[in-house]
């Protein structure tokens, strides 16, 4: 299936979770936040959450500087 | 009621309808601590002493160096070497004579934090490094008190705000739950300074709004900041059942 990712087109197995999805990407687990349609998904349900055809994924990283 | 001193000062703010004479009291009567003294809270502090905030306490144990000044405007190169806190309690003075600073000038352990806690309206995370903010985030879930949150790097700003007087509000462990990520700051990742100055302007902002009682855009949301467009995304926190910091807060 296709979603988003950060606005680009990305093409993933269908049932893929946010865990899976950041494994295929190769983007660190630690340190990342994701939203899917401008909700944040905690951490803790990535492995439960389970990506839909035409999601809009934001992947980012957590800054600290100030 | 206010001083003649203070209604030419604040002219401005009387003039606002969301403001007025009974806003700039509400202003005078509150308590802002203010956590970080460099590229947020610089602006972050001028502009809350300069609103005429009544009360801010402001914290850092660093010392100026040079790198501190090309984001950190409020010193000045003479500055270099001085306790920033104590450079930044001496500038606020001298801003806005009317207000009460106090400094801390040390690394602030957990229980002098929630002992300032209990004193403080409001919170604001100008701080530069993940175990802080960390910190600063469960003292604040402890004490409900509402926190608003900012950080910048590179051509990147994030901004968020939680009201932990409301039982259901997210926070900054809902969004990251690690403790010790590896996180970029100015130091390693480097950070424009107007980048990190938009940021702290808006932690004032909000504060002030807060303070007015008006409402907050940004209650348990993350606004992303692109310096490069100039565009925001914003994206809403739910708070997590399972955060180990506010999961069992009701």
């Amino acid at each position: 299936m296709k979603l988003f990712v950060n606005e680009r087109v990305i093409t993933i197995p269908a049932d893929c979770n946010i865990e899976q999805l950041l494994t295929l990407l190769e983007s660190p687990l630690k340190g990342s936040a994701v939203a899917v349609n401008q909700h944040i998904i905690s951490r803790s349900t990535w492995t439960e959450y389970k990506l839909n055809e035409g999601d809009q994924i934001a992947l980012f990283q957590a800054i600290a500087g100030g | 009621m206010l001083t003649d001193p203070e209604t030419l000062r604040y002219s401005r703010h009387l003039l606002l309808e969301d403001v007025g004479e009974s806003g700039q009291l509400a202003l005078k009567s509150a308590k802002v601590l203010i956590i970080g003294m460099g590229g947020l809270g610089s602006p972050a502090a001028l502009y809350l002493a300069a609103a005429g905030v009544g009360t801010l306490v402001i914290s850092d144990f660093d010392h100026l160096e040079m790198s501190n000044l090309q984001r950190q405007i409020a010193y000045q190169t003479s500055d270099i070497g001085a306790a920033k806190a104590a450079l930044m309690k001496q500038r606020l003075a001298a801003l806005n004579p009317e207000i009460r600073v106090r400094s801390i000038n040390t690394q602030m352990s957990e229980s002098q934090l929630s002992m300032e806690l209990i004193l403080a309206d409001i919170v604001l995370d100008c701080t530069d490094n993940m175990a802080s903010r960390q910190m600063i985030n469960s003292a604040c879930v402890q004490a409900k008190k509402p926190l608003i949150v900012g950080a910048a790097i590179r051509f990147e700003g994030q901004l968020m705000f939680f009201d932990h007087s409301k039982a259901d509000s997210a926070c900054y462990h809902c969004l990251f739950p690690n403790n010790d990520e590896q996180v970029l700051n100015c130091s390693n990742a480097g950070v424009l300074g107007p980048v990190v100055g938009t940021i702290g302007t808006l932690q004032a902002l909000e504060a002030i709004k807060y303070l007015l009682g008006l409402p907050s855009g940004i209650n348990n949301k993350l606004k992303l900041f692109d310096a490069k467009t100039l565009d925001w995304q914003t994206f809403a926190i739910n708070k997590d059942p399972k955060c180990n910091v506010c999961g069992q807060i009701q």
